[in-house]
């Protein structure tokens, strides 16, 4: 008996305490349930749930109730699915729209390849090398190799490249999230489509004479890329070539004939580069051949004589 | 008078001399974890002080007239628990409906506070004292502001830290340990500060 009285009955109290709250919590938050729209959450459930912040938002929750808004473009969000985002957009009542889906990639494969302006002894950061005349490179947008994109990364997808000392994203691991887009002072990290076969590493946009003064593998306009390409998707602005993806065909031929090497391939368009400039060395051969075939046949042809 | 003056102390002791988080070390996980913008840390800030004063004036009431009367004082850290978490979801729905800027502002912190043993640990001392209803209300307060007052100035350092050249294994929590630990002793000195 005394038993039950220590045990039980303090274990009824405390049992009959938790079951008021219980109870109190339940009925008011019947009570005072805000009238949200079903479809945010219907919008939430479809979004890809990263919380990555890409969108500028807070989290997915804040980006689903911006889209009910109208405030926000689905396009924003990266890492959502494509099914998923028509599935928003059936909810919403509007095209997808163009939303494709993205990698960051750097415009700029200069690194140890361009001039330094001075020697950099500091912090160890892009902006602190920034705030000294404008950075460590004598390329104005130039990648400074100093690591502050390498930082900013979420994915640890982004990383400085051995060969070039310019800072690579790592394209199968990138979700997009745009954090390396908004680190760099340089502004010369963009994002393009996951489909891209080339992009174009560079971002100077001074006269070709001043880019190759300052680096040996900057874009120097002169136009070749623009003249080659069967489908007009480039086009020199600003001294500098841009592509219009959506006209892009991948062929490679701008990436196999720019002098500079500064469009570069990307994706499956590095394979294809391969093949190409294979393709050309085996011709080039075979027309040595066929040259010196043709010189010897006339050599014959005059000794017969 | 007394009454005052002993108020007063009250009010001195929970936000300098005996500051929850650099004094006696409760709630150092949001205090480190929350404490790198500025903006956010007040945020936190406040939402812990209104959580501490509200649950330990409930638990106050807990104690005195249900445990302390069926003479279960023994049960109190659990019932206590209880209080809180209810309490904090109770706090999720008024806001939400009665004031969804500041729930907005709040966000994310609150459902935090729930695991945040600075407010079990208010809980807890203020029964231990023996004090009445009034001062629990003020310790309560007190103590939310002295942890809003760490949290803010904590978040100040931090944020000038960012930019410091920091040796490479000290960057991030480390240096914040280490930070925290000069602060409590800087904070040692209010010990000086008494009013009896």
């Amino acid at each position: 008996m005394e038993i039950f009285l220590n045990v039980i009955v303090p274990v009824l109290i405390i049992a009959v305490i938790a079951a008021i709250f219980a109870f109190c919590l339940s009925y008011l938050g019947d009570k005072l349930a805000v009238d949200r729209d079903a479809r945010i959450d219907d919008i939430e459930r479809n979004l890809a749930g990263a919380n990555c912040g890409g969108c500028g938002y807070a989290g997915c929750s804040q980006f689903a109730e911006a889209l009910f808004k109208g405030e926000a473009q689905l396009s924003r969000c990266n890492p959502t699915s494509p099914e998923n985002k028509k599935n928003i957009a059936k909810i919403l009542g509007m095209s997808v729209g163009e939303s494709v889906a993205t990698v960051a990639v750097v415009h700029c494969a200069g690194g140890n390849r361009a001039e330094d302006k001075y020697s950099y002894q500091g912090f160890g950061d892009c902006q602190s090398a920034e705030l000294l005349a404008g950075g460590s490179k004598a390329c104005d947008y130039g990648c400074m190799g100093l690591c502050t994109c390498v930082r900013a990364c979420p994915n640890n997808c982004i990383a400085i490249c051995k060969d070039t000392g310019a800072s690579k994203v790592d394209r199968d691991e990138c979700i997009s999230c745009g954090a390396c887009v908004a680190a760099c002072p340089k502004k010369i990290i963009g994002r393009i489509p996951v489909t891209a076969k080339v992009y174009i590493a560079c971002s100077n946009t001074t006269k070709g004479k001043e880019v190759a003064k300052v680096c040996k593998v900057g874009c120097i306009a002169c136009g070749k890329c623009e003249r080659v390409c069967p489908k007009g998707a480039i086009a020199l602005s600003n001294n500098l070539a841009a592509i219009d993806y959506t006209k892009c065909i991948g062929c490679m031929k701008c990436a196999s004939e720019c002098p500079r090497h500064c469009i570069q391939p990307i994706g499956d368009g590095v394979r294809l580069l391969e093949k190409i400039m294979a393709a050309k060395e085996k011709a080039k051969e075979k027309a040595k051949e066929a040259a010196n075939a043709a010189t010897e046949k006339q050599k014959q042809d005059d000794e017969n004589q | 008078m007394d009454y005052f003056v002993g108020i007063v102390s009250i009010v001195i002791s929970g936000m300098l001399t005996n500051n929850i988080v650099l004094n006696q070390s409760l709630g150092i996980c949001p205090f480190l974890g929350v404490s790198k913008k500025t903006q956010s840390a007040v945020g936190m800030g406040l939402a812990v002080t209104f959580v501490i004063s509200v649950s330990s004036c409930v638990c106050w009431l807990l104690y005195t007239f249900v445990l302390d009367l069926l003479d279960i004082g023994y049960l109190s850290t659990i019932a206590f628990i209880l209080v809180i978490a209810s309490l904090v979801q109770l706090l999720d729905i008024v806001l939400k409906k009665l004031s969804p800027s500041l729930y907005g502002s709040l966000g994310v912190y609150l459902a935090l506070i729930t695991t945040n043993c600075a407010v079990l640990g208010t809980a807890n001392s203020v029964i231990a004292q023996g004090l009445d209803f009034f001062q629990t209300l003020m310790t309560g307060v007190s103590i939310g502001l002295g942890f809003t007052i760490a949290l803010i100035l904590m978040a100040g350092i931090r944020e000038k830290q960012a930019l410091y050249d920091i040796p490479r294994p000290f960057v991030g929590f480390p240096i914040a340990l280490v930070t925290a630990g000069i602060m409590a002793m800087a904070f040692y000195g209010f010990s000086g500060l008494s009013f009896t």
